[in-house]
């Protein structure tokens, strides 16, 4: 072993560059020991508000397509609309920079600050300013830069960078705080409080604000045909900066810029929504500067007449307008639903799942884009789980992004002898076969479980012994720590075909491919059996499919070409029972997902035209829609299991809207179920099963487990999930058995 | 396009959002006596008042309220910074929010509405708009939301960065509505 600090003694800085793999590894033991409970409670807080509000959005839907519509439209006519708002704010009486670089936009800054022996600046939230490092470049000016937003002013006091977009300081308890000004400061106030600390800081800020030279604000949108800025905030900091000093230096991406001020409409309603939840931040500022009334006068300067500038960056942002799949970033509205609705990250923060500046689900795309592949490293915690997916105001397939920029970083290691022959054993794409043994071996489970279950017994014996566990440690990093859940002897197929199926189909209901998906026929044949039972119980037709792999697990290993190959050949399998008019059924969850939403990237169109017109549902969703008097054929009371019931649905089950008929089945038979209201369980496939991530995949699973206990403080209850991974999880955290809901509803047969 | 609301349903639902986003408000007769009473009652025994006399409503309307001898007519610099009360009409308001529209292009109305501790935006029940998306339509209140420099102000000034939620932050930590009948 080596040597490794004691994370309380790692500093956010030293680990902000992803680019070293020790420093990521040293970023997740820092956060899960200081940072995390304070990142659990403000995300989640977000999280759960952003849900609320957005619900009470009647048109959130239209509202989401129009703002996806209006940014895609921007970033297609960038050149022109920058054209267009240079002159725009020419007639406003302002000045137009185009930087093309970070170190262009802070000379340019510097400058203009120079230019009016500016001393002291104040200085609005810019996370586009961090990625330029502008405070260095105005110090080294000698230029005083007062960060005024509080959330800036910690992170400016303790010198770390952003770990949120919108909130940057969101890894300080206030106990932290606390503590940090104590150290930092010099005061009489206790600071014990919100409240107290609030006011000083204000106190503070307020001198600033009346003597400051010049202020300095981000934007978030700036519309073209006028010049206008649309800028957000709770605090007033960002009206005091834009409003008091006689100089405004608004510094934004080019990414920012949307045609028109009648565009703002539509943002207004969906970016504080998606962020903090709120319906409006307290303050929503709509500018087109310079503003006509006079800057504040300081007692004892020279009055002054308002000047302003703004400063666009490229910065990278030009590479990515061409790059077809990073360019999906730039429409990117930095409200943070996709930080706030990830379980990864609300257990870690941007401090280890992000950069330099940029953090979260789409964060790996931002620091790729503006810096280097290898920065992005952090994007590895996106588990594709897909919760972000349907929050994302703009639409952005954001776990699409992070598999594409994984796929990259694979191309990019040397290719080895052993690494070849691995893949071509396994079953990887010739391009895949440069990947890290480790994404090999889990993108190619099917191959290795469908050897394993035919020596089950031994396989499982095997796999059990101490050198094998570590040889498997070692090389493909599969941690010594999780259980791995046994090999069956027959797989579902096997089962299948020798089982004697009762019942005589009805002519009302559809019939059924049930998909024998991978992960249920070499892993956990029963709930598969127990499917198809309870649907030919109710008398649905149902055949079981030949068992093809679907691309699911190599996605997620970034192996995309294996993916492809993978998804069009059960694509192949799938189209005739698809124009046969079959309903396709999934059991695992992550496989529906796959069906549903990301053959899209890996179908050819044509196939993807034919095959998107496909029923593919999940078990429960199919029990439901027969309508059948369901407390009749599976009364709760009958289960050896008893009623009480805590059921946790799987997180692509929930993005493909395909959960609720679980639990309404499960009530309608008369059980008392509680639900989970966790994002992810932690598992994610093979997320946690990764030595690098074991930790973190359990830490993520404990609000699962937490609420778990909860439920059974009035006696225990039985534990049903619908997704393999969840069930190993749950299995691995509570230590006990776990049904799939199909397993139970077979279990109260009459 | 959102079906039309009619203005008394707006109005209820403009004081439940406001009241939401911790502003008071109060509805008053459209009176210079009404509004003096109402306005006065807020700042009690503050030394000094900042107002930023009104573009949309008939400066009549504040006439009795700006004869107020703590009234400000020309504040100083240091005045601007220590009075106890801000006074300003806000061009609109927004049922959905319960935010109030505040026009920012003239003469010291931005630092009125923001230096001192307590806001007082005074607004017309006619210029509630249903949705914060309503003030970009060219065709809603002559358009003023396309051509102004404005801030849509939601409730006081508030921030979670320092861990609980604290109101009152760099800008205003209360603020009260009066909406004229």
């Amino acid at each position: 072993m080596t040597s490794t600090p004691n994370p309380a003694d790692i500093t956010p800085r030293q680990v902000a560059n992803k680019a070293d793999k020790q420093a990521f590894l040293d970023a997740i033991r820092m956060t899960l020991a200081v940072q995390s409970p304070a990142v659990r409670h403000n995300t989640q807080t977000f999280n759960r508000n952003r849900y609320a509000a957005t619900a009470r959005l009647a048109d959130y839907d239209e509202l989401k397509d129009r703002a996806r519509e209006i940014k895609r439209n921007a970033i297609a006519n960038l050149p022109e609309l920058l054209r267009q708002l240079e002159a725009s704010v020419r007639a406003n009486g302002g000045h137009f920079y185009l930087a093309k670089t970070a170190t262009d936009a802070d000379r340019y800054i510097s400058d203009v600050l120079t230019r009016h022996q500016a001393k002291l600046v104040v200085k609005g939230k810019s996370i586009t300013s961090e990625e330029t490092k502008l405070n260095h470049a105005l110090e080294a000016a000698g230029i005083t830069v007062a960060e005024t937003d509080l959330a800036e002013f910690i992170l400016q006091v303790a010198d770390e960078q952003p770990s949120h977009i919108v909130a940057p300081a969101l890894h300080y308890s206030r106990e932290r705080i606390t503590a940090l000004f104590k150290r930092k400061f010099t005061t009489d106030l206790p600071l014990d409080t919100g409240e107290e600390l609030t006011v000083f800081a204000r106190e503070k800020l307020r001198q600033q604000f009346i003597a400051a030279d010049a202020g300095i604000s981000g934007a978030n949108f700036i519309a073209a045909d006028s010049g206008s800025l649309m800028l957000v905030e709770s605090e007033g900091n960002i009206r005091m900066t834009t409003i008091l000093p006689p100089v405004h230096i608004a510094i934004a991406g080019i990414e920012k810029v949307v045609p028109s001020r009648t565009d703002f409409g539509t943002f207004i309603e969906l970016l504080p929504r998606s962020g903090t939840g709120q319906p409006l931040t307290s303050y929503v500022s709509i500018l087109h500067p310079p503003l006509k009334a006079p800057p504040f006068a300081a007692p004892g300067k020279q009055p002054k007449a308002r000047e302003f500038h703004l400063v666009l960056i490229d910065n990278g942002r030009s590479r990515m307008r061409e790059d077809s799949v990073l360019q999906e970033a730039l429409r990117c509205i930095r409200c943070s639903a996709c930080l706030n609705s990830c379980a990864n990250f609300e257990t870690v923060g941007g401090h280890a799942f992000g950069g330099e500046t940029y953090s979260g689900g789409i964060g790996g795309s931002w620091e790729a884009g503006t810096g280097k592949l290898l920065n992005a490293r952090f994007s590895e915690l996106c588990t594709g789980c897909s919760r972000c997916v349907n929050n994302c105001p703009v639409r952005i397939d954001i776990p699409w992004l992070n598999e594409v920029l994984r796929q990259r970083t694979n191309f990019e290691q040397p290719s080895s002898a052993a690494k070849s022959m691995f893949g071509a054993m396994t079953g990887s794409a010739g391009e895949d076969r440069v990947a890290p043994l480790q994404k090999q071996f889990f993108a190619n489970y099917h191959t290795l479980a469908r050897r394993a279950t035919r020596f089950a017994s031994f396989s499982n014996a095997f796999s059990r012994l101490p050198f094998v566990r570590g040889l498997m440690e070692s090389v493909v990093g599969l941690d010594r720590r999780r259980k791995l859940p046994p090999f069956p002897n027959e797989t579902w197929e096997e089962l299948y075909r020798a089982a004697d199926w009762r019942g005589t189909p009805r002519a009302d209901l559809p019939n059924v491919l049930m998909l024998a998906d991978v992960f249920t026929n070499y892993g956990s044949p029963e709930p598969g059996m127990a499917a198809v039972r309870v649907l030919r119980e109710m008398g649905f037709d149902v055949e079981l499919s030949a068992p093809l792999p679907d691309g699911r697990a190599a996605i997620s290993q970034g192996m995309i070409a294996t993916a492809r190959k993978q998804a069009n050949a059960l694509a192949m399998l799938l189209l005739p029972h698809i124009e046969n008019g079959k309903t396709v059924c999934v059991l695992e969850p992550s496989v529906l997902a796959m069906l549903r939403l990301d053959n899209a990237h890996l179908l050819d169109e044509t196939i993807w035209a034919k095959f998107s017109q496909g029923k593919f549902v999940e078990p429960l969703q199919l029990v439901w829609s027969a309508n059948q008097d369901l407390a009749g054929i599976f009364p709760a009371n009958r289960s050896p299991h008893g009623k009480r019931v805590f059921y946790h649905s799987h997180c692509q089950q929930r993005t493909c809207n395909a959960a609720g008929e679980t639990l309404e089945v499960l009530r309608a038979c008369g059980f008392d179920v509680v639900t989970s209201s966790v994002e992810c369980c932690g598992m994610a496939g093979s997320f946690g099963y990764k030595r690098d991530y074991y930790e973190l995949s359990m830490a993520v699973g404990e609000d699962l487990f937490a609420q778990v206990r909860a439920a059974e403080h009035d006696g225990p209850r039985t534990l049903v999930a619908s997704g393999t991974s969840c069930h190993e999880q749950l299995w691995a955290g509570m230590g006990r058995a776990v049904l799939h809901p199909a397993e139970l509803l077979v279990s109260a047969l009459v | 396009m959102q079906p039309a609301i009619a203005q008394p349903a707006l109005l209820e639902q403009f004081m439940t959002a406001a009241i939401e986003a911790v502003a008071t408000v109060q509805v008053i007769e459209r009176s210079p006596a009404a509004l003096r009473d109402a306005i006065l009652q807020q700042v009690r025994a503050a030394p000094r008042i900042l107002f930023a006399p009104p573009q949309e409503l008939p400066a009549s309307l504040f006439s009795e309220f700006a004869a107020d001898p703590r009234v400000l007519a020309n504040p100083t610099p240091e005045e601007m910074v220590n009075s106890a009360a801000g006074v300003t009409e806000a061009f609109a308001a927004v049922a959905s929010t319960g935010s109030v529209c505040i026009d920012i292009s003239f003469e010291r109305t931005g630092m009125v509405s923001l230096l001192a501790p307590l806001e007082i935006a005074v607004v017309a029940a006619e210029t509630i708009v249903a949705q914060p998306r309503d003030l970009f339509r060219p065709d809603v209140l002559g358009g003023r939301g396309l051509q102004r420099d404005f801030v849509f102000v939601t409730g006081p000034s508030a921030t979670a960065d320092m861990g609980p939620l604290v109101r009152g932050v760099h800008g205003p930590h209360k603020l009260h509505i009066i909406v004229l009948r």
